[in-house]
């Protein structure tokens, strides 16, 4: 099946199965590193990329279901202003997930930011997704806290 | 492409009559929702078994719509979990939305609907269970002499006594309607992880209305993700014939009332799915004792006045 679709702001039209998962499409097809995992839907959480700026696990995500969508995996995102913002939350509370789980917590703090979920219950639900314990539930929310008051200041400048 | 492997055709109607015209041309088509439980399966990919045809329901409109009044609240089978906490999150029962939070964050809710949910074939979700409390409904659609033919029943109807699935085969649930009935006492507790590990999971969803020492129009299901779900008014009535607070031999009995029941529509649950059960069972008493009492010193304290 032939799809046509944006990964990290390239267009793309790939020649793939039409079910094949989004993240074998991304090791395979597109030698895309920046994916920690494969785990066959047993969300590990390990694999989260943003689909028109919504956080997704893309072994969950089918070929057909990308076409026309825009995939912002961390390789992409990781250049980005966005990024910057969360980076600094790191640095400035001292606190900094593990490489295993880097990626995807970024990409997850990304999407909470953009959605505006930055409730505690929030944080603590999306995190919780993740299998991986390098960090404490209420660091996380220090972590997201930060970051939204970094990218609002950042907003109020630009404005 | 992997070599020998085949690309199912995606097929991806608009709406419900143009859904109607290609079951009938590929009748043996699988049916996409969210995806997420079809993709989970260990053999999902690469597979040479994968059915060649896939019918994609997200672009069906009708199957997005979500409508309420004062009684009932009506949702499209393609409503996501996540939508219908936040569309219904002011109507819908307290329990329901715990139900759907406990299930997963944002990011797998929102790609998780409310028919899949109900049509998994070899898993129970817990939220079957819950939304027979409310006297859940489903509108069906099913071809019948090569004409689409569409009928509401009682959600629990469209599962065997144990739980099972047992919707005629391609058959479509095409809404899902839910009775907004006030319960005072609404609670869902769930052990062990669902999907990871079925064979040592439990949940139960109560509900009903505490006063003083009664516990009326008491409602229970029970589920077990590898197994079905348990919901009928001989397990209702445990618990609404019972007098609280219940003292430990009482307590015990209920207990093992429940235990029994559960036992001999699935003979095969695990140790740990027993004991799991009978744990959850003595939280809720538990919590309806202190209701009881609770209530009872205040009456006293009114009395007194
Ligand atoms: C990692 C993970 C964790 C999970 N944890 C839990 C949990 O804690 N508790 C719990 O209860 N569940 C849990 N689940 C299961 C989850 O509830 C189901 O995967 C989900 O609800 C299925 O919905 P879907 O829309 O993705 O369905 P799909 O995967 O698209 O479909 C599921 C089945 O239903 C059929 N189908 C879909 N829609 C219809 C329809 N309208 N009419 C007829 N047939 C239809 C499909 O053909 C398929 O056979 C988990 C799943 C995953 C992947």
């Amino acid at each position: 099946m032939k799809i046509d679709c944006t990964i990290d702001g390239k267009a793309l039209s790939l020649s793939i199965n039409s079910n094949k998962p989004l993240s074998l499409i991304l090791e395979e097809d597109i030698q895309n590193s920046s994916l920690n995992s494969h785990c066959n839907g047993q969300m590990c959480g390990f694999c989260t990329v943003l689909m028109n700026g919504k956080a997704v696990l893309s072994c969950l995500i089918p070929a057909f279901e990308i076409r026309g969508k825009s995939i912002i995996t961390f390789e992409g995102y990781a250049k980005t202003k966005n990024a910057k913002d969360i980076e600094k939350a790191y640095d400035l509370t001292h606190l900094k997930p593990c490489p295993s789980c880097y990626n995807s917590r970024t990409l997850i703090i990304e999407s909470l930011l953009s959605n505006n979920l930055t409730a505690k219950e929030d944080i603590i639900r999306e995190m919780e997704m993740l299998k991986c314990h390098c960090l404490e539930f209420n660091d996380m929310v220090r972590i997201v806290q930060a970051a939204s008051e970094i990218r609002r200041k950042r907003h109020a400048r630009r404005a | 492409m992997l070599e020998g492997l085949r690309s199912p055709n995606i097929h991806t109607p608009v709406n419900l009559s143009e859904f109607s015209s290609i079951i009938q041309h590929y009748p043996t088509s699988t049916y996409w929702a969210g995806g997420t439980y079809i993709m989970s399966r260990s053999d999902y990919y690469p597979s040479n078994t994968t059915n060649d045809e896939i019918i994609f329901l997200g672009s069906i409109e009708e199957l997005h719509r979500f409508q309420r009044n004062d009684r009932i609240a009506e949702f499209g089978s393609m409503v996501s979990l996540y939508d219908l906490i936040y569309t219904g999150r002011s109507i819908l029962p307290k329990i329901l939305i715990e139900n759907i939070q406990d299930i997963g964050g944002n990011i797998v809710t929102a790609r998780m609907t409310l028919g899949g949910s109900l049509c998994t074939r070899e898993f129970r979700s817990s939220l079957c269970g819950t939304l027979s409390l409310f006297d859940a409904s489903c509108e069906v659609k099913y071809m019948k002499k090569k004409r689409m033919h569409s009928k509401w029943f009682p959600m629990i109807s469209i599962y065997d006594k144990s739980g099972k699935l047992n919707l005629p085969d391609k058959a479509l649930i095409s809404r899902i309607r839910v009775n907004l009935m006030e319960r005072n006492y609404q609670r869902f507790i769930r052990k062990g992880d669902f999907f990871l590990d079925q064979e040592n999971s439990v949940s139960i969803a109560i509900t009903g209305n505490p006063e003083q020492d009664n516990f009326n129009d008491a409602r229970i299901a029970i589920t077990y993700p590898n197994k079905g779900f348990i919901s009928n008014h001989d397990l209702d009535n445990i618990f609404s014939s019972a007098r609280f607070p219940l003292d430990q031999d009482e307590s015990k009995s209920i207990e093992d009332a429940i235990l029994s029941a559960v036992s001999a529509i699935f003979p095969s649950l695990s140790k740990l799915q027993k004991t799991r059960t009978r744990g959850i069972i003595k939280e809720i008493i538990s919590d309806l004792n202190i209701n009881a009492l609770t209530t009872a010193s205040f009456d006293e304290a009114k009395t007194n006045i």
